[in-house]
Formats: C-alpha cells, structure tokens, sequence
C-alpha cells in the first residue's frame, strides 16, 4: 500500500513522545521543530477524520433532502 | 504604547508593516515586501468576507503622503479601537471567543487560498463588544504542502491558558502576563492534571505537543520534502476548534459575582444611586468612562445605555465572566469588562517596557466610577484618600465616587477582622483630601443609605 510505511511511523512517533518526559526548556533550545512535527503527526491522522466528518455530514445532508421530499 | 518616531513600541517584529500614530490617528505602513499577499488578501475577496462577517477590522487605503517611513507600499488607517486590551485582563469567554475568532478566520484564509503566519492572542480586540482581528498584515499566500506556522503560538496563546483556566483554576490566566508569547507548553503541561490527558485533544495538542518540543528541541530538523495536505490542515484547525469548544468554566461561589444579591442596599437605595449616576453621566456626558470596581456591571450599562464607551473593570474574574456575558446576550456594544486588580494594575511589559502598555498609560479617561471602592482602597488595602485622590486625577477628568461611611455594615465587615487603625478615615477628610485634587461639583446622600455620591471635576 502507498501509506503504509507513513501509517506505520504516526502510532510509533506517539508512543515515543508517551514516553519522554516534560522538562524545562531554555535559551539555545528552540521550540520549533517538535511544533513542526507534533503538527505533522496530528495532521496525518486528522487529516482522515476530517474527510471521514466532511462526508457524514454530506450523507446527513443528503439523507435529509431525502426526507424532506417526502 | 508609541515610541519616539510615532511608530507604535509593540509594532516592530513583522518586516510586513508597522503601526504608527500621526495627529491622534492611527495608521499601518505595508511595505513592499508584502505587496504580493497584501493584494492577493484585499482581491481574493478575503478581505470584504473577514470584515463582512465582523472578523476583521475595516480599513481604508490612504495617500502615501502619509507614510512614515521609507518603503512603504500602501498606508492603512483602520477603524480605531477605543481601547486596547491584554489576554491577561480577559475573562474565560472573552479568550475562548478570541480563541474561536482566530480559527475561524483562518478557515476562512484558507478558503481564499492564504492562511495566518501568527496565532497571537494580542492581534485579537474587543471592538463594539465583539472580539476582531486587527493585523491586516498577518495573512500569507498558502502553498498546498505548507505546515501552519502559528500553530505553537496558538496553542501557547489560547490553548494552554484555556485548558488551564478550565482545569486548573481560572487565576492562571494571570501566567500570560509573564509569559509573553503565551505560557510554554511544558509549563501547562506539568500545572494540568492527568485527567486532561483523557481529552485526546489536549493530550495531543499541549501533552504530546510539549514532549516533541523537549525531544526535538537540539536536533537539526529535515523539513524539505515533509507535506501537510490541505485535509490535514483543515483537520488540525477543526481538532483545535473542537478542543476550545469543549473547554468550560462556570463561575461560581465567588466573593463578587452575587454582591447585588447578597448585600446592604435596599431597593430604594440602588434606584437612587442609580438615578444619581444617570443624572451625573447626563450632566458631563463623557466619550469615556472607566467603571472601577465594576462588578458584574450594573452601573456601566447605565454608561453604556448612553452610547457611552465603558470599560468596566473588576478583580474577579467571575464578576467579569457574567458581566461579559450579559453584554454578549444583550448585544450592547459600548460596554468592555476586564479583569483589573486596581491595588496592582497592569503594568507596563515586554521589550523596553513598552510593547504592553500600563493601565495608566491607556488613559486618561473621559471619567471615572468609583463606586463602593474606596473603602476597599482606605480599609482593607491601608491607602490614604491623599493617595487615592493622586492616582485618580492621573487617570481622569471627572470622577463620579462614593463614599461609605465607617458606620455602614460593609465598612463593619471589613473592620470585624483587623483592628481600626484609620482615625481619618470620615467624610470631611476624605472632602478636605480630595479637593486638592479634584473640585466637588456635587455631593448627595444616597437614600436609604449613610453614604454619599459626589461628582468632581480635576483641578
């Protein structure tokens, strides 16, 4: 499959920050990129939730098109 | 807050543009360098959709004779906001509608094919009792792949104060005053209790969020090649909304928020005070009026009900809370409440002390309520009315106060528990101690009460 190997490293790269623990982060230390990561990670998974959303809500739509016809 | 060249002190990190005050007006320079996006906003029709909708505030393009510096592109003047506001004097639901704001706007952008590069909270104000988005300049053309870049700051401005306020306790709100660029997110992340990890939002987008920061933060990334689709990005907007939504708190229990209900006045005496006040508003009629010590706001609607700008201030966020909520469901448009401990009010902060401006530095105001606060300055905080009387003539024209006898219950009360040190603390100091400072217009006792309200003006 084409997704595959990206499907796979989500559920890895989030049970690896489970595991890490929050301590403070100072000067030198930027922020950023775990932003731009954690982003990415979310986005993967999100991204299929967000259709999954989108065509319930144009089923509901359609179904109540249907409906109100009737 | 301006700096020397009128340029404004906290308009200086964007090479888009900058803010700067000419003759009491305010303006914004866009450079050149952001032509491409400053066209692409105002012809999309982004522009006409964000202000239609109340989201962004309404500008109009001025000559370039107007422009302050060199390279400027377009001059802006947009609509003035009478008074600027901080996250750190908001209530929950103003953050939370500021929070909500900030996404739908970027929905929006990416409808038109541009998306925000800042998710600040400071580019959110409260303008006719509505929350708007006032950096014209923070839109930029989007590129299918493109990752959202004010994603941290979002989640330090609104997210974690959020999410704190909601789970924690609503004072930490006060942490965005000493965490500028809103709190870290290893800081909410250790003040949250476990139970907010269960919320696969917050787990993700403040949990999860500050250990990838901690776990990246001394590796050299390889952001070439990596995409976000556009569902992604809509998906990661959605999963914020969602998370904002979902986030509450009710105010309850609090010291003020049921004061009208609970305490001394009859109701004949309240409508005299308010008849009081009615007419005194009537008699100077201010284009400003700051309602210290406001509660949940019952005498700035009066101010408010006249068209009057009001800034209704109150150390309890829970008084804040319904005042603002009431404002909301009643549509009034004149009235802001705000979060102010006036023993300690907000200072000025950031860069150079200047890129947040003091309390005192937004004003002066118009005028001045002081009403049923000055024995909570003289009795429980130890000020000498010479002191009071000071700090309001810096702040004021015309003083609208009331004062409460040491007989009156609620002086009583706040006596029950320290000892009576305040021998001056009568009517004729308090007369002989503000007239150096203010003249006395008016002075009428309130019925029903041993109290009395006066109308002042500066001397």
């Amino acid at each position: 499959m084409r997704y595959s190997k990206g499907a796979l490293r989500i559920p890895v790269m989030v049970g690896v920050l489970i595991l890490i623990s929050v301590r403070d982060c100072f000067a030198y230390v930027d922020p950023g990129t775990g932003s731009y990561v954690i982003q990415l990670i979310m986005a993967g998974l999100l991204a299929a939730a967000f259709a999954l959303k989108s065509y319930w809500k144009n089923i509901t739509a359609f179904l109540s098109r249907l409906l109100s016809r009737k | 807050m301006k700096a020397n060249s009128g340029a404004f002190a906290s308009s200086f990190r964007d090479p888009s543009g900058f803010v700067f005050t000419r003759e009491g007006s305010v303006y914004r320079q866009v450079s050149r360098a952001y032509q491409d996006n400053y066209d692409h906003l105002m012809r999309s029709g982004l522009y006409e959709a964000l202000v239609g909708s109340s989201l962004l505030i309404r500008h109009e393009e001025v000559g370039g004779d107007h422009a302050s510096a060199q390279g400027a592109y377009k001059v802006l003047k947009p609509e003035l906001v009478p008074f600027i506001s901080y996250p750190y004097e908001w209530c929950f639901s103003q953050l939370k509608n500021a929070a909500l704001t900030t996404l739908q706007i970027q929905k929006t952008a990416l409808d038109f094919g541009m998306s925000l590069k800042d998710g600040s909270a400071y580019n959110i104000q409260f303008l006719k009792g509505r929350p708007v988005f006032i950096d014209t300049l923070s839109f930029e053309r989007y590129h299918e792949g493109q990752t959202w870049v004010a994603y941290r700051q979002f989640c330090q401005h609104f997210l974690a104060p959020l999410a704190l306020a909601s789970y924690r306790d609503i004072r930490l709100n006060q942490l965005s005053r000493v965490h500028l660029d809103g709190i870290p997110l290893d800081l909410a992340s250790s003040l949250l209790p476990v139970r907010s990890r269960f919320r696969f939002s917050l787990l993700s987008h403040l949990h999860l969020h500050a250990k990838s920061q901690k776990y990246f933060a001394d590796k050299i990334p390889n952001r070439g090649g990596r995409r976000m689709s556009l569902k992604g990005f809509l998906g990661l907007v959605d999963s914020l909304q969602a998370a904002v939504e979902r986030l509450k708190w009710r105010p309850r229990g609090t010291e003020w928020a049921d004061y009208y209900e609970k305490n001394g006045y009859s109701q004949e005496a309240l409508e005299h005070k308010k008849e009081l006040v009615r007419s005194f508003l009537e008699s100077m009629n201010p284009g400003m009026i700051w309602d210290l010590g406001a509660n949940t706001g019952l005498f700035s609607r009066i101010a408010g009900d006249r068209g009057i700008a009001t800034i209704s201030f109150d150390v309890d966020p829970a008084a804040v809370e319904r005042n603002y909520l009431e404002c909301r469901e009643r549509g009034e448009c004149n009235i802001l409440p705000l979060v102010l401990d006036l023993t300690n009010p907000s200072p000025s902060i950031g860069w150079h002390n200047r890129e947040r401006d003091s309390l005192v530095g937004r004003g002066p105001a118009d005028a001045v309520m002081a009403l049923a606060l000055i024995h909570h300055l003289a009795i429980s905080n130890n000020l000498p009315f010479a002191r009071i009387a000071e700090f309001l003539a810096g702040i004021c024209e015309r003083l609208i106060i009331e004062f409460v006898p040491k007989s009156d219950s609620q002086v009583q009360r706040l006596l029950s528990t320290r000892e009576d040190i305040f021998a001056d603390y009568n009517q004729q100091t308090f007369e002989d101690t503000f007239s150096e400072y203010f003249r006395i217009e008016r002075c009428v006792e309130i019925r029903d009460t041993e109290r009395a309200l006066y109308l002042m003006e500066k001397r």
